[in-house]
């Protein structure tokens, strides 16, 4: 177990800037996050701490040792990657033995650590086969076996479930979240799905352009982010962001009134998650308009209304019913937030409470 | 009806020039084979003589020292070649200006006419104004003045260096073909458990190039098997017999003294081995695929 230290780390590739200077601290034990759109810089700031790619500039601690020099293997750390990285040409026995087999551990004590870790991810029966002999799933989980067979310090894991199809992914997802409490080894997880980012992470650290924007709890991140970027990309269906101005003390939009606690301004966004809206019809309602379209997701109905510009969205009961264009009132439910950004900027202009 | 028959009419021009051009000089050679025909003395085939032209090959020792000169060529020539373009391969698989440049200028000694290849080097190796004979007396003293072509063994060196040289670079080619197919994952996963770099070419990246390499080693052996431009240009098949491959030696029975009855059975000879090969090969490519892909 270790913590891992970013320091003022850069990385350019040529004069493109992928990750630029920022710092981060990775707990001992905790399930680190980076969560953001593609393209982002999160694998490459997750092969930095792996030692696959060099660093521009700055440090990476490890138990406070510097490591930036050190070759990956030194460093105590096994990785998971996207499509698995197995040995093709070797069963998933020798897959998961190979990194046993360079450290010099004794043949019977590999054969021993090899069936135990199989069992822990449920390979025991496939040991003889073949990579190409297994499913997306299973493949995972030899990857994953292949990792933790080390027992190291620290995990890297680069958008491990992406490859797998919905509904495996949340088994996975599950079982990687058992296995973490399990082991308590310091993981650093990269993936752009949201979901996997809440459920998983004792904190996210949210990613945009290489830089983070906001690390914090999921709880945290997802009650109150940051920015506007954070506001839009966490949580689904996604916060509605609804463009307007303040005037007298109240946000004003086609339809919207919602009283504020700010000063007179134009180019302000006022979010609040569908969730914490319900239908009324009230027609004094702080947001109103027409009735776009009802999406019955199973356990709630998605209703969306349109007014002008505005379009805001509810998660309303998964038995309500309505003519699409008949008017239709949104009210927030008690203990809601509204968020306030700057458009411009897309900083947080501070929340009220309703 | 007329329209269902219409696609078999138009293959048949196709058809004809397939026939004309492969199928019946295949067939035509297959039966001389097995008939006397001494061409300074008919111009048409004369009677059959059974299977006479193929028990004289079986006896006569020009021709097995032709399949012997062949297989040490063909064996010393894969080998160097297939292991000189791996090597390469694994140079050149990095990206970067100068391994761009060292890949454009490495496809020259293959854009060269092999007849030429062989001029060439009889020119370079003379032990009077070659250029490398000279080059290797003037660095090494104890090689002034070495007669290169003049020696059986050190003919068939340079014969088989001028293949060497005009093959590796396009084996080095398919040889990165393959390479860039491999996941860069596997390498890197083999890198944090803790494989060397030499380990990580052994263990994990040429097992995965074991298909490749084993075309490669295919095309380069049927190409070796017809081995005939650098002999006629380069050594003559000299000195004695000693660099006179199976191909030159067909060639010379057919077009030099005329028995189109022998050369005939000694080309199928040849097309024989090279059929053994390639089904032996393929063979091994299928239970190879079998084994990738099961
Ligand atoms: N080897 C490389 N050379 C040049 N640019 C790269 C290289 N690797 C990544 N990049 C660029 O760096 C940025 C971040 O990439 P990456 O870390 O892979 O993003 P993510 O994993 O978040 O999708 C991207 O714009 C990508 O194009
Ligand atoms: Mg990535």
């Amino acid at each position: 177990m270790a913590e891992v230290r970013l320091v003022d780390i850069e990385k350019k590739y040529g004069s493109f800037l992928a990750v630029p200077k920022q710092s981060l601290t990775i707990h001992d034990g905790e399930f680190l996050v980076l969560l953001g759109p593609s393209g982002c810089g999160k694998t490459t700031t997750m092969r930095m701490i792996a030692g696959l790619e060099d660093i521009t500039s700055g440090d990476i601690m490890i138990r406070e040792e510097r490591i930036n020099d050190k070759p990956p293997k030194d460093r105590d750390i096994a990785m998971v990657f996207q499509n698995y990285g197995l040995y093709p040409h070797m069963t998933v026995r020798q897959n998961i033995e190979y990194p046993l087999k360079l450290r010099g551990i004794a043949k019977a004590a590999r054969t021993k650590r090899v069936q135990e870790t199989a069992d822990k991810v449920e390979l025991g029966a496939l040991l003889d086969r073949r990579p190409s002999e297994l499913s997306g799933g299973q493949r995972q989980r030899v990857a994953l076996a292949r990792a933790i067979v080390r027992t190291p310090s620290i995990f890297l894991m680069d958008e491990p479930l992406s490859n797998l199809d919905a509904k495996l992914r949340v088994t996975m997802r599950a079982e990687l979240k058992h296995l973490h409490h399990e082991l308590g080894v310091t993981t650093v997880y990269v993936t752009h799905d949201q979901m996997e980012a809440m459920t998983l992470a004792t904190r996210v650290a949210v990613m945009r352009e290489g830089r983070i924007v906001q690390l914090d709890t999921p709880k945290k991140i997802y009650a109150e982010p940051a920015d506007l970027f954070v506001a839009g990309f966490i949580g689904s269906p996604s916060m509605n962001l609804i463009d307007g101005k303040v005037s007298d003390g109240v946000f004003r939009a086609d339809g919207v009134n919602v009283p504020v606690d700010l000063p007179n301004r134009d180019g302000v966004v006022l979010g609040i998650r569908p969730e914490e809206l319900e239908i009324t019809d009230d027609a004094t309602a702080p947001i109103g308009g027409q009735l776009y379209a009802l999406e019955l997701t199973g356990e709630s109905t998605l209703v969306t209304l349109r007014n002008g510009p505005v379009s805001a969205c509810a998660r309303g009961h998964a038995d309500f019913e309505a003519e699409i264009n008949s008017p239709c009132y949104l009210t927030p439910k008690p203990g809601a937030r509204f968020h306030l950004f700057d458009r411009a900027s897309g900083e947080r202009l501070d929340g009220v409470k309703h | 009806m007329k329209d269902r028959l219409l696609p078999y009419w138009l293959l048949i021009p196709a058809f004809i020039i397939v026939l004309a051009t492969t199928i019946y000089p295949l067939a035509y050679s297959f039966i001389t084979s097995f008939r006397d025909w001494d061409l300074t003395e008919s111009r048409r085939p004369g009677g059959f003589v059974g299977v006479e032209n193929y028990a004289y090959a079986a006896s006569e020792s020009a021709f097995l020292n032709s399949l012997w000169v062949t297989t040490v060529f063909v064996v010393t020539s894969v080998i160097l070649t297939v292991i000189l373009a791996v090597a390469l391969a694994l140079l050149l698989r990095r990206t970067g200006p100068m391994h761009t440049f060292t890949r454009i200028i490495l496809i020259l000694p293959f854009a060269m006419s092999p007849a030429l290849i062989g001029v060439s080097y009889r020119f370079m190796f003379n032990p009077e104004f070659g250029v490398l004979a000279q080059g290797l007396g003037a660095v090494f003293p104890a090689l002034q003045g070495v007669p290169w072509l003049a020696d059986p063994l050190l003919a068939m060196g340079i014969l088989v260096l001028t293949d060497v040289w005009h093959w590796t670079p396009y084996m080095t080619f398919m040889c990165l073909g393959g390479l860039a197919s491999i996941p860069r994952e596997t390498e890197e996963a083999a890198r944090i458990d803790g494989a060397s770099n030499l380990r990580i070419i052994f263990g994990i990246i040429l097992p995965q190039m074991r298909g490749v390499i084993l075309v490669m080693a295919v095309l380069k052996t049927i190409f070796a098997l017809k081995m005939f431009d650098q002999v006629v240009t380069l050594t003559g098949g000299g000195p004695g017999t000693s660099t006179e491959t199976l191909a030159y030696f067909i060639f010379n029975v057919g077009f030099r003294w005329f028995d189109m009855g022998y050369a005939s059975a000694l080309a199928w000879i040849l097309t024989a081995i090279m059929m053994f090969i390639s089904i032996w090969y393929v063979r091994m490519l299928l239970s190879e695929r079998k084994m990738a892909t099961a």
